[in-house]
């Protein structure tokens, strides 16, 4: 008797579980949500106003309009447990690329010193934006960092995007390094994974 | 390095998949090698002397492939698979042509050019300097493994130009370089103030068909050939060949040429990064009047840094823009486990494009995720959310812009949903398994104008 009633409750927890899911098919969220639930904490990224040097912060708010339009946010966020955790603006992390070059996990653009741009020279993130080139010598494929995109910006504009990112709240957030690896499942394709899963988050990530 | 080097084992399996492989293959390969030599070389001492050609032209190209392709294409045809994105377009190595000489108009350049140019890099454009990055001795391969593409290298010889003696700047050498301006007609296409004002011509194509910007003459820091006085008399003696910017060599006097060179190095504006609060101020006031006095410019400079053509330019197997395609969209985007988005039709096309849309129908797009037949969205691949922060100003400068995208009929059909069962399994894989939802690209046209290598999954 406890047998069947345990196989009548685990049945009628699966397909209340598959109905859920037939639910969420139908009436997706993101319908149910207004776009503005999705554009209005693109415009949140932190603030210039507490840069001291006038001409700096006016370079850095145009870097900032820069950084949101361009949508940096869209791959260098950090994952939090209910979607990115844009207190840890730019602390990167949150996406993962599989291509056909190797895995590539978006990189931390605060100004911390270990585990951000804190170590990387004005002139190396620059030539990052404009050529894809990285310090140590690899080129990003630019499918997966858009630096085409970004070279075409003036050299004066890149400047404000870099001021900017100086001047971001620094985050310890350690992300692994490209592997690069000949690993293939579908010739042709790039995948690009989204997801729950964070990389490398050191245990504290204090915020400064 | 450590992550460059390719071990043996995926080396090995790599081969068995060369057909499809090829490109990471010769890169893994560049790896591999190119982390072996690189110390030794290093120590090689800095010389002028001819690259050895003939010592080993393979390391050339061991180089090349590790760093060029990008953007210079396996063949060096300048057709690399970021190649259609970035203004200028890299060079076609294969017709032996090039802009930054030292040279007669119609010779090859000279070893110090083509060395000078990929050790500096080419300011203004997506060419880095290389010199932090690789040895001399692989700065002088790779350049001996250019010089074999074109087969113009084999059969003629540079012909440098002698450089009249130097006229020191002077206030008097500046007053002379103004009329040099003036004479030469130089305003024509760099304007009367060398920043396009009242020049008559303001689009340009080089030979190859690709838009071009004229230089603007307050911004030495994006002259390709370098900012000094030096830099530009060969500039003005030599041309740039396959752009409308002539030799003068022939019409003028060495002298003006100097005379000229020094103008135009007076003519240069402080950098943003060198202003104070109030110069800072003026500048962007500057530039947002340009913008709105000129809607069509500031959109194109948007839609080109943005991305758009990143995914509404379709490409095929090799990331190769296909022609004709241009912003006509077409590239599918698989978002498990919600649907395919097909990337739409940009064009000013009024059957297939955003002919038939209004403004606030483009806008309402760009900042909404809302489209002309009122369905939704998803808030990625396309990156509405962050346009959204876009000032009004700007937002009509796109659509401007994109009025003015000569009309390319593909139709794209409209976003799909996955089927209920695929949805469910999805979910469970997300929800159960803990897989990651992957968003797959695949490069390609579905749309009706050619099938393309996107077609099938």
């Amino acid at each position: 008797m406890k047998r069947i009633l345990k196989w009548i409750v685990g049945i009628v927890l699966v397909i209340g579980g598959v109905a859920f899911l037939a639910f969420l098919y139908f009436i997706p969220p993101f319908l149910t949500a207004t776009p503005e639930t999705f554009s209005g904490p693109m415009a949140t990224a932190p603030p210039v106003s507490r840069i001291a040097d006038p001409a700096e912060r006016a370079i850095a708010e145009r870097g900032r309009e820069i950084v949101m339009r361009t949508g940096c946010i869209g791959c260098h966020a950090t994952n939090g447990s209910q979607g990115p955790d844009l207190t840890k603006y730019l602390a990167g992390g949150g996406l993962k690329f599989r291509t056909p070059h190797g895995t590539f996990v978006s990189r931390n653009l605060t100004p911390d010193k270990e585990t951000g741009l804190g170590k990387r020279t004005d002139d190396e993130v620059k030539r990052v934006l404009r050529s894809g080139l990285f310090a140590d010598g690899h080129i990003a494929p630019y499918t997966v960092m858009p630096w085409a995109d970004y070279s075409n910006w003036t050299e004066e504009d890149r400047h404000a995007v870099v001021v900017y990112l100086r001047h971001l709240p620094s985050v310890r957030h350690q992300i692994p390094d490209p592997d690069k690896q000949p690993a293939i499942t579908r010739p042709g394709a790039i995948e690009q994974a989204y997801g729950g899963k964070d990389y490398g988050v050191t245990p504290a990530s204090p915020v400064e | 390095m450590r992550s460059f080097v390719a071990l043996p084992g995926r080396r090995a399996s790599l081969l068995a998949n060369r057909a499809i492989l090829a490109f990471v293959f010769i890169g893994a390969l560049a790896m591999a090698f190119g982390g072996q030599s690189t110390s030794g070389a290093a120590q090689a001492p800095t010389s002028h002397s001819p690259p050895p050609l003939a010592s080993n032209p393979a390391r050339g190209k061991v180089v090349y492939d590790q760093r060029c392709v990008e953007c210079h294409g396996v063949a060096g045809k300048g057709d690399g698979p970021a190649a259609h994105l970035l203004i200028p377009r890299p060079r076609d190595f294969t017709l032996g042509r090039y802009k930054i000489r030292t040279t007669e108009t119609g010779s090859i350049p000279t070893d110090e050019d083509l060395l000078r140019s990929v050790r500096k890099g080419l300011y203004g454009t997506a060419m880095p300097g290389w010199d932090t990055i690789l040895s001399d001795a692989d700065i002088h391969e790779v350049v001996a493994y250019i010089k074999m593409l074109s087969p113009r290298f084999a059969s003629e010889t540079p012909k440098p130009i002698a450089a009249a003696p130097q006229v020191e700047s002077s206030p008097e050498s500046v007053r002379r370089g103004a009329d040099v301006y003036a004479t030469l007609q130089c305003g024509k296409c760099h304007g009367s103030d060398g920043r396009g004002s009242g020049a008559t011509a303001t689009t340009f194509e080089d030979d190859w068909r690709q838009p071009l910007h004229a230089a603007d003459l307050t911004e030495p820091w994006t002259f390709h050939g370098g900012p000094g006085a030096q830099d530009l008399y060969m500039r003005f003696s030599a041309g740039m060949s396959g752009t409308p910017m002539p030799s003068f060599k022939d019409s003028t006097s060495g002298g003006a040429m100097w005379d000229l060179a020094n103008y135009v190095v007076s003519l240069a504006r402080k950098p943003l990064w060198q202003m104070n609060a109030q110069e800072v101020a003026e500048h962007y006031a500057r530039l947002d009047a340009e913008a709105r006095a000129n809607p069509v410019k500031r959109g194109q400079y948007l839609v080109d840094t943005i991305g758009c053509a990143l995914c509404h330019s379709p490409v095929d197997d090799h990331k190769r823009m296909i022609p004709g395609l241009k912003m006509a969209g077409g590239f599918r985007i698989q978002v498990v486990p919600f649907g395919d988005y097909p990337a739409g039709n940009l064009t000013s096309d009024k059957e297939t494009g955003l002919g038939n849309w209004t403004d606030d129908e483009i806008k309402r797009v760009l900042t909404r995720g809302i489209l002309k037949d009122g369905a939704r969205l998803l808030p990625y691949p396309m990156d509405w959310p962050s346009y959204s922060t876009m000032k009004a100003d700007d937002l009509n400068a796109i659509v401007a812009y994109l009025r003015t995208l000569p009309p390319v009929s593909n139709k794209v059909p409209p976003p799909s949903r996955t089927s209920l069962p695929l949805f469910l399994w999805g979910k469970f894989k997300l929800l159960i398994l803990g897989d990651d939802p992957p968003m797959v690209f695949y490069p390609g046209n579905i749309g009706s104008a050619g099938a393309g290598a996107g077609a099938q999954p």
